[in-house]
């Protein structure tokens, strides 16, 4: 299969397929009723920024699109810089999982690598009610052949 | 046995007659049959999703219609079910809706039964018990997992002691509540074996810890119960648990904390959907809310910031005893423990008391908090 870029609306409906090919490993995780974005943040100044929005339903992924700005149907927001996303997704690439320092809930806690951004504290909480199904959908990029095109590396590890 | 029969039914010889009779002839009574309850048609609204409480919400079974006064049901007879004469008054202690109601209870009640997990066969047993944790770390880990463990198994009682006091017609309450309990023995359940696979066993109980878990399993009422442990102590451990996620030293413990804080987080999202309901419905409970909360707080920063809590954590951020490994812990728990309690406003306003910010003891303690961030380690 041909390499995808990231960040684009191909790799979420890649991992998108990817979840509908292994059902029966999230049916076992149980409902997954989440929408939620990823916006990656530029760089540099100038570059351009990307917004995703995911929607999951039952066992599903139902929606991966890219949008120009978030609507109020999200329930929170995964943000951080290009440099951020690659180094979680070559992480998960190269280790068929994310190690301990490239899962989301580390690399969002202090916000210091990815952010959530919310209104809503009960939209928040659902990032933990369903944290392992989460985790899993982002790892499925192990299964993706990526490429960064203009990406540099940084050191995205999360830091307290 | 305090609940004696008022007949001893093999002496009843009506009842006897009534029973033989039956099965001599054949002619059945078939008075059940008539009762005047509604026949309704239930289906799945999603397939994929299968049949909920939701799809159940219909009519005379439904709980969208439910009153705030429960009235007719004192017996064990399910919500919708004729009611003959001769049921017992089960004496439930919780009658009124508003003490036990939250949007979307059944809503999380199916999330908590689709995403049960088992603490025996889930976590790579095998793959810990290849780890050897230096003694410094493995110690501490040791003392929070006993900590947890302590927590957690309160987390249990509580819901299973309150479980058979509320009204019958509360039956997706029950169930949610029942779910609670499990999630909660599960938790003590993994807490206590990953203590014991750490090679350092259990460390010390932590009696601030324990008389913060007294006074919730004391709670009066549900009502206050649920304040203190759906919204308030599990909020908090909620935020723990994420902490205790990113500084957890294997990726098998990660994967312990992740499946932990769902469950937790379902039961602070029915925490906060109770209160939501209670403020929504009954705003002049605020007060009598604010007072609970204020002796709440009390007890929980007694025991969450207590020296055999905060320690452990001090250490496992830092990655050990040397005094830049304290020094870097100290700095990374000042803001977990900022974050906890920042994390408890921001749900308590959004179910309506944005005022608990100013009238709330931990605003101090936050503010302890917000000075230390700025103040180096050992000035």
């Amino acid at each position: 299969m041909a390499a995808i870029s990231f960040p684009s609306e191909a790799f979420f409906r890649e991992l998108k397929r990817l979840m509908g090919e292994r059902g029966e490993r999230f049916r076992a995780l149980g409902y997954f009723d989440v929408i939620f974005g990823v916006h990656v943040t530029p760089d540099r100044p100038g570059a351009p920024e990307s917004r995703f929005v995911l929607g999951f339903d039952v066992f599903d992924c139902i929606r991966a699109d890219a949008v120009a700005a978030f609507g109020n149907d999200v329930d929170f927001v995964l943000e951080g810089q290009l440099a951020v996303w690659r180094e979680m997704l070559e992480n998960i690439k190269g280790r068929g999982a994310a190690d301990i320092a490239h899962g989301i809930n580390t690399l969002t806690h202090f916000g210091d690598a990815l952010r959530v951004r919310y209104d809503d504290p009960d939209g928040h909480d659902k990032l933990y009610r369903f944290a392992e199904s989460i985790q899993e959908f982002f790892n499925l990029a192990a299964h993706v052949e990526t490429t960064f095109p203009g990406v540099e590396r940084a050191g995205a590890t999360a830091r307290a | 046995m305090a609940y004696l029969s008022t007949r001893d039914f093999l002496d009843d010889k009506a009842y006897l007659d009534r029973w033989q009779y039956t099965l001599r002839t054949g002619e059945l009574d078939l008075s059940w049959m008539n009762v005047a309850t509604e026949r309704i048609a239930c289906r799945p609204q999603s397939p994929r999703r299968g049949l909920t409480f939701r799809d159940l919400d219909v009519g005379s079974y439904g709980f969208s219609e439910m009153p705030e006064i429960i009235r007719e049901n004192r017996s064990f007879a399910p919500r919708g079910a004729a009611m003959p004469d001769g049921l017992p008054d089960a004496q439930a202690d919780v009658n009124l809706k508003s003490e036990v109601w939250a949007y979307n209870v059944e809503g999380y009640y199916e999330e908590a039964m689709s995403r049960q997990w088992n603490a025996t066969t889930d976590i790579p047993w095998a793959e810990l018990a290849e780890i050897e944790l230096p003694e410094t770390i493995g110690k501490a880990y040791a003392q929070l997992l006993t900590f947890l463990t302590e927590v957690e198994m309160i987390a249990t009682d509580v819901p299973a002691k309150w479980l058979g006091r509320l009204n019958a017609d509360f039956f997706e309450v029950k169930n949610f509540i029942a779910t609670q309990a499990m999630d909660e023995a599960r938790h003590a359940e993994v807490f206590r074996k990953r203590a014991l696979t750490t090679g350092f066993g259990l460390m010390c109980a932590s009696p601030h810890n324990e008389n913060n878990l007294k006074f919730l399993r004391d709670g009066d009422s549900f009502a206050e119960v649920s304040l203190g442990l759906h919204l308030q102590a599990e909020g908090m451990v909620l935020t723990l648990f994420r902490f205790s996620e990113f500084i957890s030293p294997t990726e098998a413990d990660k994967k312990l904390f992740r499946l932990v804080m769902q469950d937790e987080a379902r039961h602070v999202g029915y925490g906060m959907q109770h209160l939501k309901w209670v403020i929504d419905h009954f705003p002049e409970k605020r007060e009598t809310i604010h007072r609970y909360l204020d002796e709440a707080e009390n007890f929980v920063f007694g025991a969450g910031y207590c020296t055999e809590v905060t320690e452990p954590f001090i250490i496992l951020a830092g990655k050990g005893l040397k005094r830049e490994n304290i020094a870097e812990g100290i700095r990374i728990t000042r803001r977990f423990q900022l974050k906890q309690i920042e994390e408890y406003f921001e749900r308590l306003t959004k179910c309506g008391l944005p005022e608990r910010r100013e009238r709330s003891k931990l605003a101090r303690a936050r503010e302890l908090m917000q000075a230390a961030l700025d103040t180096p380690v050992g000035s």
